[in-house]
């Protein structure tokens, strides 16, 4: 009967386990009270938290789109994806955190109440296991039933404290021998906040026994207490154990995309294609640095890749498309396109879908088909900022001057980060007239993107004017 | 090459490519026109600053994680709403078996 009990275990962990190694949604407490900060500013390239320093160059935001935090958007996204550490409250609260909806998580533990209402999912008449009549010290002694308790409790109960128990039990009961248990103390400690302590049981646990997850948890401790550079370290330390794990040299690359770092990201994604050449993170993530750096047919080339290994949704069917209509190849432009409609889950996706159909209107010149498209995809998602703004520049072009000035500060205020908006709306200020209006739009742009020469010409040029006046 | 003109020049022949196909066609003396020139009769030069479109995205693919992540989501949203219309049918149930 243990055998029986023990399969239901891992049976029922199994159907709501997520590798913890990605699981790593942060909430706006963590972000905003965090104590684990060791100086007030740190110094450039070596901090997650300021993404402003592009060291490795790449595309600049005038031909990549970026996200809320001024990081250009990558190429695949996981659970632990930044969408950046916010520097406002206000900032916080309007990040997007959750998989699904644009409401921010309030802090790690909401986000794991989800998971833990699996066990309504998977037993309507009441828990499997009564965790409150569990006599933790009994099962401690017995190993392989711990084991599959422990991670019963930590995966499909979320009960962290229980876990712990469990897990310090068990630990004495293996004379600190047992590296495995010393692992999952750690990433209790973790779930928990206590960075420093999950850190001394990873590095106890890597004395004992090399195991390349247990490089992973540690490394993820570092990343979240703001050390990527640490992170590295240790990786490359990992890699001399391990040579060629695809895992750790991914893990680099990412960290590298985090820092904006965009072309060690590339390199070392590329190690990991030499590794294993069905690496679907890798392959999107260079397709999408090809594609912005002004060579969609390689992207192509990535993205038809993926294709054969049978990745088969709405985002890369939308990637294809795109591709081949800058590659040129306008056979398949709209058939992908069409599957990638038919493929989309949510209205989210659509919305992505038409924009990026406006986009190819507008480059075959049907301005009328660019507009309907545009306003599809409003349809599908009200807060779309960049279909705001490319409504706005197409309603210019008519001549209807209001309307694109309304829609354009639509598009400014539901996102201040990109700069298209702003500088829009100075040059629509300055037609108008309004060139105080223009010169406040046109700061704002050059805080969004520093680097746009346009922007600074026009900021010349109303510095001159006001000179005169 | 001045940078101001540059949109201009790139698209009109530059003067020095007539020497390179003088070899091939050496027995053409007279014949040959005169090298077009592209500023006589050039006024004046404006560069009207135009609205930027917002850039086409590409879309992120999402990791096995996250696919799994939102599905278990998902599924705890619905399961959320429909425990509010069982409970009435199962109280329901319970009596008459007795």
């Amino acid at each position: 009967i243990q055998a029986a009990w023990s399969l239901k275990t891992r049976a029922l962990t199994e159907m709501v386990y997520v590798d913890e190694i990605d699981m790593d949604q942060e909430g706006i407490a963590e972000m905003i009270l965090d104590e684990n900060a060791v100086a007030q500013v740190a110094r450039p390239g070596t901090s997650l938290k300021l993404p402003g320093t592009s060291q490795g160059g790449g595309p600049s935001p005038a031909v990549r789109p970026v996200t809320q935090s001024g990081r250009p958007i990558t190429g695949f996204v996981r659970p632990s994806t930044q969408g950046g550490r916010p520097s406002t409250m206000e900032q916080a609260i309007r990040t997007p955190r959750t998989a699904l909806t644009t409401r921010p998580i309030t802090s790690a533990s909401g986000g794991y109440i989800r998971p833990g209402t699996a066990s309504m999912l998977t037993n309507p008449d009441g828990p499997f296991i009564n965790l409150s009549r569990l006599n933790l010290t009994k099962y401690a002694q017995k190993p392989k039933l711990a084991k599959a308790l422990f991670e019963y409790i930590f995966h499909h109960e979320n009960d962290i404290k229980n876990a712990l128990d469990l897990a310090a039990l068990a630990t004495e009961h293996a004379q600190f021998k047992d590296w495995w248990w010393k692992v999952q103390i750690g990433k209790c400690y973790y779930r928990l906040g206590l960075y420093r302590e999950a850190e001394k049981q990873f590095k106890s646990a890597l004395k004992q026994q090399d195991m390349v997850d247990t490089f992973l948890y540690l490394a993820k401790v570092y990343l979240r207490l703001d050390q990527p550079v640490t992170a590295l370290n240790l990786f490359k330390q990992g890699l001399e154990r391990f040579p060629g794990e695809v895992t750790l040299i991914c893990g680099i690359a990412r960290i590298y995309e985090e820092m904006n770092n965009i072309s060690s990201a590339a390199e070392y994604y590329k190690d990991v294609l030499k590794q294993d050449n069905t690496h679907v993170e890798a392959i999107a993530c260079i397709g999408s640095n090809h594609f912005y750096s002004d060579q969609p047919e390689i992207a192509l080339r990535f993205y038809r890749r993926l294709l054969q290994m049978g990745v088969y949704n709405c985002q890369l069917f939308n990637n294809l498309g795109l591709c081949c209509f800058y590659a040129q190849q306008y056979d398949m432009t709209l058939s992908s396109f069409e599957r990638a409609l038919f493929l989309a889950e949510n209205e989210e996706e659509t919305a992505d879908v038409w924009y990026n159909l406006g986009h190819v209107a507008v480059g075959i010149g049907d301005l009328n088909l660019a507009y309907q498209c545009f306003k599809l995809s409003l349809v599908n998602n009200n807060d779309y900022a960049e279909a705001y703004n490319n409504l706005a520049v197409l309603e210019m072009r008519k001549g209807h001057t209001e309307q694109a000035g309304a829609l354009l500060q639509t598009a400014s205020s539901l996102a201040p980060h990109m700069y298209e908006p702003h500088f829009n709306i100075a040059i629509l200020s300055e037609k108008v007239g309004d060139l105080q209006r223009s010169y406040t739009a046109a700061q704002k742009s050059e805080e969004a993107f520093p680097g746009h020469v346009d922007t600074q010409q026009l900021l010349k040029q109303l510095k001159e004017h006001f000179a005169m006046l | 090459m001045p940078e101001g003109t540059g949109a201009l020049r790139e698209v009109l022949p530059k003067q020095g490519t007539g020497g390179e196909h003088r070899p091939a066609l050496p027995a053409q003396p007279a014949a040959r026109s005169r090298p077009f020139s592209p500023f006589a009769g050039q006024l004046s030069v404006e560069d009207t600053v135009a609205m930027v479109l917002c850039k086409p995205k590409i879309l992120p693919l999402k990791s096995v994680s996250l696919e799994k992540l939102e599905k278990l989501q998902r599924a705890a949203l619905e399961a959320a709403q429909p425990p509010e219309a069982a409970p009435p049918p199962s109280a329901g149930a319970a009596p008459p078996r007795q």
